[in-house]
């Protein structure tokens, strides 16, 4: 059977798989034999893994727990490991943790420190504490704080623990939207824009993020080509929920019917998610496409599959075309999710 | 000679060769296909002037060691003396606008006839060209050198129209001109042009490349002449294949084969087709131009619509190739469609090879997987099944969502023979919740370990009485494991308990592990996650009534062994599941086997004693 396999076979497996569900299954279950085993450098290697995979596919929680185990064993022996990698590491986890609504200001303020006294420890440029500190407080919502740290990150240098330029101009457009400069957002979108920095994840986060500045600018037409192109770079990828969201928000004003398309591909993405920052954007824009959709005179039925964290199972269920209703795909975006098939009548 | 004039190029030609060669092109073995591209395009050119023309390249190989040299003869349009300068001003231009501008290309004809022939430089340190073009006027000689300079000068004779280069291989090059890998290149390169490639060596004459199939230009023939394709499949693409389905798109300027792989393949393994631009080979590492899913095919495929990088080894991504794809995408499906309906036996046999590829399809594509899903394969307790069988035997199908989750309880599920498909492996997860959607009358159902306890039996209530303060002596010893304890009783009944944990007590116990290995200030931030988790994180130790020991355990009257006992059967659960332990966990397994052995010891002692 599949579990009897040992730490090398299952890695195997793991490195087989794109990212998701399934490759972390594979890496945990070799993260538990190496623990069982007492193999602490395979474990720590396991866990590398696992800090990249979850960290890019909606399991910031299991990124979290990987990590500290690593850092734990890191600070122990720090010369068996390589501190490069885990401090880039270090970098994804800390960008996550105000998504967490358990994680209080104080212990973020806390990491901020841990994190920005390592990457001086290790004579890296501050750079990166800065750049954090500018994101964390645009996160906080403290844009004036945020923007003393943005002007500070800008004047350092650069070194290879930075983020890549794209990702930083990303953030900077972040930092416009949040303050409500729709002008100044396309202004910082350009170089990305015009290919001139990309990366990874960039233009494919930026491409939803300025379809709302466009449209208040009245420049719809543009909007709709980058709504194209950025929904074919993230589609299928639960890495980018909030970029659906993103997208939702802008065709429930312009083209709903193409909203709900996507919200049909999305659904199952976005209940699966780890990050309820990231949902709760989710869901914030899928219920007024969703009020609006009731509104229309014809309109398809929608399909969709989804399951739901076993915390909400009295309330998981299955909707396929036939039998769903609007109304019960409007309720459950309140409070959770509900949906419906004859054979799972769940008390309404 | 008559006129001869030295000219030198505007631009710095080495430091040109020099962005050719490391940045432009993969490998100086392109200057042949280069070479081709131009005879094919003076050939095309001249077609246009004479309708039916039969056109021709020959490509002849003369001396040996360091006076090898190359000939490659069209008898295409030919270039004017207008037309070289033409060619040769347009590298400047190119140049002149920077190195970006040359890698997006020039598309006319004369501009790219120019940058091509550069890379002839890159195996050679002359290029000596001769051309007599059907317009007319005196035959031309062009010879170029790598340091910039060139020189033009009409020829006293009159030569036929078309065009001669002539290469003189570089020691670093020499084995781009031996004739062997010069005919295979060739073959690689044209195997589907239009016109024939002749090789000329140590006076041997062989055509290169075979007449043009007649399914090449229409596809849909290809089903009848299944042989021939094969064959041919196998010689360009180096596998023995055993099926293909043919491709087209609307516009008919898009064709090709797909030749399913006779072996399984990798979900990351490089997507690479072998991909023809006007006849021409332009990439065999196309991994753009069919869908994600398609990793079970290998294509062949020729086109005339899309548009080359400059490097002409990859196709730009924009819109047409968008829809190339999908409507290659939609030619491979509907193959697969036809299969499913006229010759299952050939699809099973796909499926059973490619299953993750359909599987990859049919999570996209609900319609395919209609169609298809009776062959999927899945690991179930019962056994690996195709999921129509599984469909056929019940009436609820119930999966797991990970591996982990099925490892849990399928000792218990298929000792009670309940069907329980492990939906752990990628796209199996949702499959399984689509399935009612396509399928109208099966239901599936998600189980989780917890679960599980719905098909134990439960224990009648006079029986549950007697052993109401061993359990809650358990309950109590487990307690500070966040565990609970229950009676049941299940199958096989050798199986004293089994322990179960739901995705909340997973990741509080992964919490807790983490928690005391790391440093102060993370464990303080997991210690604030798991608050927010406690009270849904409880695991449950199920005691089978059914098994001997745990019915002695249960109505010991030995209230400090019960609880020990009980300890030591939840960390024994752990270790069986290969679940890892805390500290704690770990203390209470190594007391707790010191303390049996003592009581083992006294009661033997004792018993010696009494006799």
């Amino acid at each position: 059977m599949k579990t009897e396999m040992d730490f090398e076979d299952l890695m195997e497996e793991a490195y087989q798989l794109p990212n998701g569900p399934a490759k972390l299954g594979f890496l945990e279950e070799a993260a538990r034999v190496a623990d069982v085993n007492g193999m602490v450098e395979e474990a720590y290697e396991a866990r590398s893994e696992i800090v990249d995979v979850a960290t890019f596919c909606g399991y910031p929680m299991k990124a979290l727990i990987a990590f500290s185990w690593q850092l734990g064993k890191f600070d122990q022996q720090p010369e068996q490991y390589d501190e490069e990698t885990l401090l880039w590491s270090y970098k994804w986890i800390l960008g996550k943790m105000p998504d967490f609504p358990e994680i209080s200001r104080e212990k973020i303020m806390e990491l901020l420190e841990d994190f920005g006294a390592r990457f001086k420890s290790y004579g890296y440029s501050e750079r990166s504490y800065w750049y954090y500190r500018f994101r964390i407080f645009m996160d906080f919502g403290e844009l004036e704080e945020s923007g003393r740290s943005y002007d500070k990150f800008r004047t350092l240098d650069r070194d290879f623990m930075s983020d890549c330029e794209a990702c930083e101009q990303d953030e900077i457009m972040r930092y416009f939207m949040l303050k409500g400069d729709d002008e100044k957002v396309l202004e910082a979108a350009k170089p990305i824009l015009k290919g001139r920095m990309s990366c990874a994840e960039i233009p494919h986060l930026t491409l939803s993020e300025i379809l709302m500045p466009l449209y208040r600018l009245g420049r719809t037409e543009e909007a709709d080509k980058y709504q194209v192109k950025g929904y074919r770079l993230i589609k299928g990828e639960n890495d980018f929920v909030q970029s659906f969201s993103e997208q939702m928000e802008y065709l429930t004003l312009t083209n709903p019917s193409k909203g709900i398309d996507i919200l049909e591909e999305t659904l199952m993405l976005a209940a699966d998610h780890e990050d309820a920052y990231a949902k709760m954007m989710y869901y914030a824009k899928a219920a007024p496409l969703l009020r609006r959709w009731a509104k229309r005179k014809s309109r398809k039925a929608i399909a969709c599959v989804c399951q739901l964290p076993s915390r909400m199972r009295e309330s998981r269920v299955i909707c396929s075309s036939s039998q769903i209703t609007l109304r019960n795909m409007l309720r459950p975006l309140q409070p959770s999710l509900i949906s419906v098939t004859e054979t799972h009548m769940y008390p309404r | 000679m008559t006129a001869s004039n030295e000219y030198r190029f505007q631009v710095n030609l080495s430091g040109m060769i020099q962005i050719l060669s490391n940045h432009l092109y993969s490998s100086p073995k392109v200057f042949l296909r280069e070479l081709m591209q131009n005879a094919t395009d003076a050939i095309t050119a001249r077609k246009e002037v004479e309708p039916g023309y039969q056109g021709e390249a020959r490509i002849e190989l003369t001396g040996t060691g360091d006076q090898l040299t190359m000939m490659v003869e069209d008898n295409g349009v030919g270039l004017t003396e207008a037309d070289i300068h033409e060619f040769l001003a347009m590298i400047g231009q190119s140049s002149k606008r920077g190195q970006q501008a040359l890698l997006d290309g020039e598309t006319s004809f004369i501009g790219r006839f120019g940058i091509g022939l550069l890379s002839c430089f890159m195996v050679s340190h002359e290029i000596v060209m001769l051309t007599q073009s059907i317009k007319g006027g005196p035959s031309m000689e062009w010879r170029g050198k790598p340091d910039g300079t060139y020189t033009i000068r009409q020829l006293d004779t009159q030569l036929s129209p078309g065009t001669k280069v002539y290469l003189r291989c570089t020691p670093d090059a020499a084995h781009y001109f031996e004739a062997e890998y010069v005919k295979e290149a060739l073959f690689y390169y044209g195997a589907l042009l239009p016109y024939p490639v002749t090789l000329i060596h140590d006076g041997v004459q062989s055509v290169v490349n075979q007449d043009s199939p007649i399914w090449l230009t229409r596809p849909e023939l290809a089903r009848s002449c299944r042989a021939d394709v094969l064959a041919f499949g196998e010689r360009l693409l180096g596998e023995k294949f055993q099926d293909f389905i043919p491709l087209t798109t609307a516009s008919g300027r898009t064709g090709g084969i797909a030749y399913v792989l006779p072996h399984a393949v990798n979900l990351n393994a490089k997507r690479s087709h072998r991909v023809y631009l006007k006849r021409m080979l332009i990439s065999e590492k196309a991994e753009n131009i069919l869908p994600e899913w398609a990793f079970f095919v290998k294509c062949l495929i020729w086109t005339d619509e899309l548009q080359p990088t400059a490097s002409r080894e990859h196709f730009y991504e924009n819109e047409k190739l968008e829809e190339v794809r999908s409507e290659l995408g939609d030619a491979l499906r509907m193959g697969l469609a036809d299969m499913a309906e006229n010759q299952t036996e050939r699809l099973q046999k796909l499926i059973r090879l490619h299953a993750l590829s359909m599987k990859a399809l049919a999570v996209q594509d609900q319609a395919f997987y209609a169609m298809i899903h009776r062959w999927l394969p899945f690991e179930t307790t019962r056994g690996h099944r195709e999921l129509g069988e599984l469909i056929d035997e019940g009436d609820t199908l119930y999966y797991t969502g990970s591996i982990d989750e099925y490892r849990q309880i399928h000792h218990v599920a298929s000792a009670q023979s309940m069907l329980v498909v492990n939906a752990g492996y990628i796209y199996d997860k949702e499959l399984m919740a689509m399935l009612p959607v396509i399928l109208n009358h099966v239901q599936t159902e998600r189980i989780e370990p917890d679960e599980v306890s719905m098909t134990f039996t439960d224990v009648a209530p006079a029986e549950r009485n007697q052993y109401y303060d061993a359990l809650r002596l358990a309950d109590s010893a487990l307690q500070r494991f966040r565990c609970r304890a229950e009676v049941k009783g299940f199958k096989p009944s050798d199986l004293p308990v089994l322990f179960t944990l739901s995705q909340e007590s997973s990741t509080l116990r992964a919490l807790e592990k983490a928690s005391e290995e790391s440093t102060d200030l993370f464990s303080s931030v997991l210690g604030s996650l798991s608050a927010g988790i406690n009270s849904a994180g409880y695991s449950t130790l199920y005691l089978n009534v059914n098994n001997p020991i745990i019915k002695r355990v249960l109505t010991s009257p030995d209230n400090q062994m019960t609880p020990i006992a009980i300890e030591m059967l939840y960390v024994n659960a752990l270790m069986m599941g290969h679940y890892a332990m805390n500290k704690q966990e770990l203390e209470v397994l190594n007391q707790g086997i010191v303390r049996f052995i003592d009581w083992g010891l006294r009661a033997n002692t004792n018993h010696e004693g009494d006799a």
